[in-house]
């Protein structure tokens, strides 16, 4: 009897203490999305706000000034820069992501001397102050005529996420290892089948990965873009910055607030890529 | 097809794998290489296929030098002992894969799969991603997929070395059937004696990368030449099989056993002793 009660007791002790952690789990979750959520629903308010003086609470009057400023631009041409930011992106991301591809390919599953000093070198620009590294780039670039063009900032770009998409891509490389690309080859599949069908697929996850990671650090590059565009290469967040700083919050947040949203797209579709190869259903992916 | 090695050697990173391999496994037939893990064997698998080349010596298809041709081109499909299914395809594209590599037909090459899953008693997995099946049922579709490449020869590096016992069993009589319904020559390596005992027609063995002994499994049982062909076959087992007139066979395995009755009987073998039949 008095055995019983004493279990009881143990077990509506332990029943409480996974309830307390449950709530305390709960409330970090609820900081954390606060902390995110919050300036996000900050900065889209304010993206169509006229006015909001001190201590008003909500915004005295709405517009759609900073949005249409943020889509047409300086001299209309807001649409025209969004372009090529995407483009400029973009480009990085698969340039980046395939020499990174190609990389750790290199690193994980051959031997060769100087491997070691080549994964060094390949993740220094990790290391150098990406400033220091804009004004050796802009002089290397300035004498081989790639400065002031998009192709030399879509360049520099890919230098700069190169350290990002080789540490994305090499774990699952090596994970993957060529067990299935042998299997493959013994089945008859020549060098460019192997990649389509069982390399790349393999890969996919990753790929995917590095390919959104290269995107965002292109799509954000700001001093980067300017030493090396010298101006002349108009990126988003090139005409985005003097609002920020100048002091013009409507159009500042209602540039951030495209620029979240084009984020966000380029993600997706990304993911529905993912979803498209179907190779994130089960998990023996990594076996 | 007759596959044969000459004189085969080969170092890999300043440490010698293979000194001097050759043996020749005629047409249609069954063979195994046996010895214990590191003699290099699954490497001997490696060099037929072109996975890896050679450092000197040839390999012979049909009496030709196939040096010189690719890994895919040379018709040699390899069952692996992880298996290494593409978990990116279902069930009956990973079989029809090796036709889809020589561009077969769409149509005919659901056939295929649909035929060869139905030789590995797998009818109506097709639909199935790989990761769903059990490892016994996953090394099948490994099995339908290398045999719808209508391989020269199957080589099978240790198949069975993932499964459990009752699978093993059942998987060995599978592999000897479709061996004798494809009429291919099969190369298995493997380090279960009774497994090479009574699957093969011929067994190679092979110990620090050197070939000690090739022969009948009869006669690598009865007279070792080698004192490692000896250690491998000096542990205590049973084999079971039958005797009539005289003889005992358990699968290939066959030995003259003169005063032991005909019907079921096994095979012993005991350490220090000639094996010995007994009947049951």
């Amino acid at each position: 009897m008095t055995a019983a009660t004493g279990q009881n007791a143990q077990l509506a002790a332990r029943v409480r203490r996974a309830r307390r952690g449950r709530a305390v789990a709960r409330a970090l979750v609820g900081v954390e999305l606060a902390l995110v959520a919050l300036p996000l629903a900050i900065i889209a308010v304010w993206a169509f706000t006229d006015a909001w003086p001190w201590p008003d609470l909500w915004p005295q009057q709405l517009s759609a000034r900073g949005i249409e400023q943020a889509l047409s631009g300086r001299q209309n041409a807001g649409v025209q820069t969004l372009a090529l930011s995407i483009g400029i992106a973009a480009a990085t991301a698969v340039v980046s992501t395939a020499a990174a591809a190609l990389a750790c390919r290199a690193l994980c599953h051959f031997q060769w001397r100087g491997r070691s000093a080549f994964q060094f070198a390949a993740l220094l620009p990790f290391i150098i102050p990406s400033t220091v590294f804009a004004m050796g780039v802009q002089v290397v670039f300035l004498q081989a005529g790639l400065a002031r063009t998009v192709p030399g900032v879509v360049l520099a770009h890919s230098i700069v996420a190169l350290p990002y998409a080789i540490i994305i891509m090499t774990d699952i490389t090596r994970a993957a290892g060529t067990r299935r690309e042998d299997a493959a080859r013994t089945l008859g599949a020549g060098t460019w089948q192997m990649l389509r069908h069982v390399t790349i697929p393999q890969l996919l996850p990753g790929i995917l990965s590095s390919l959104s990671m290269c995107y965002i650090m292109s799509f954000s590059q700001y001093f980067l873009t300017l030493l090396v565009g010298g101006g002349k290469v108009q990126t988003f967040v090139l005409v985005l910055f003097p609002y920020l700083s100048g002091g013009d919050r409507t159009i500042a947040c209602a540039y951030s607030l495209v620029f979240l949203v084009v984020t966000f797209a380029v993600f997706f579709v990304f993911e529905l890529l993912l979803r498209r190869f179907g190779v994130r259903e089960g998990d023996d992916l990594y076996d | 097809m007759e596959l044969s090695l000459e004189n085969i050697d080969l170092t890999l990173g300043g440490k010698p794998i293979l000194h001097d391999v050759g043996f020749t496994v005629p047409d249609g037939a069954f063979a195994s290489i046996l010895g214990e893990s590191g003699a290099g064997k699954s490497t001997t698998l490696k060099i037929i296929s072109g996975l890896v080349p050679q450092d000197s010596g040839r390999v012979l298809f049909d009496g030709a030098c196939i040096d010189d041709v690719p890994t895919h081109k040379r018709d040699v499909a390899i069952v692996f002992q992880d298996i290494r299914l593409f978990p990116n395809m279902d069930v009956a594209h990973n079989v029809a894969f090796p036709l889809k590599m020589r561009k077969v037909a769409r149509a005919e090459r659901m056939r295929v799969a649909e035929e060869m899953l139905a030789a590995v008693h797998l009818e109506g997995f097709g639909r199935r991603r790989t990761y769903e099946l059990s490892g016994g049922q996953q090394q099948r579709v490994a099995l339908a997929r290398a045999l719808a490449a209508r391989p020269k020869a199957l080589l099978l590096d240790e198949p069975f070395s993932g499964l459990d016992e009752q699978l093993r069993d059942e998987m060995r009589t599978l592999v000897s059937s479709l061996h004798e319904r494809f009429g291919m020559t099969s190369l298995m390596v493997t380090h279960d004696p009774d497994e090479a005992l009574t699957m093969s027609d011929a067994i190679m063995f092979m110990s620090d990368g050197r070939l000690v002994q090739a022969g009948t499994p009869a006669d690598m049982l009865l007279h070792p030449a080698h004192e490692a062909v000896s250690a491998c076959f000096g542990d205590a087992a049973a084999i079971e099989g039958a005797v009539a007139g005289g003889a005992f066979t358990a699968g290939k395995l066959a030995l003259p056993a003169p005063d032991v009755p005909d019907g079921p009987a096994v095979l012993v073998r005991v350490p220090d002793r000639e094996p010995f039949v007994h009947a049951l």
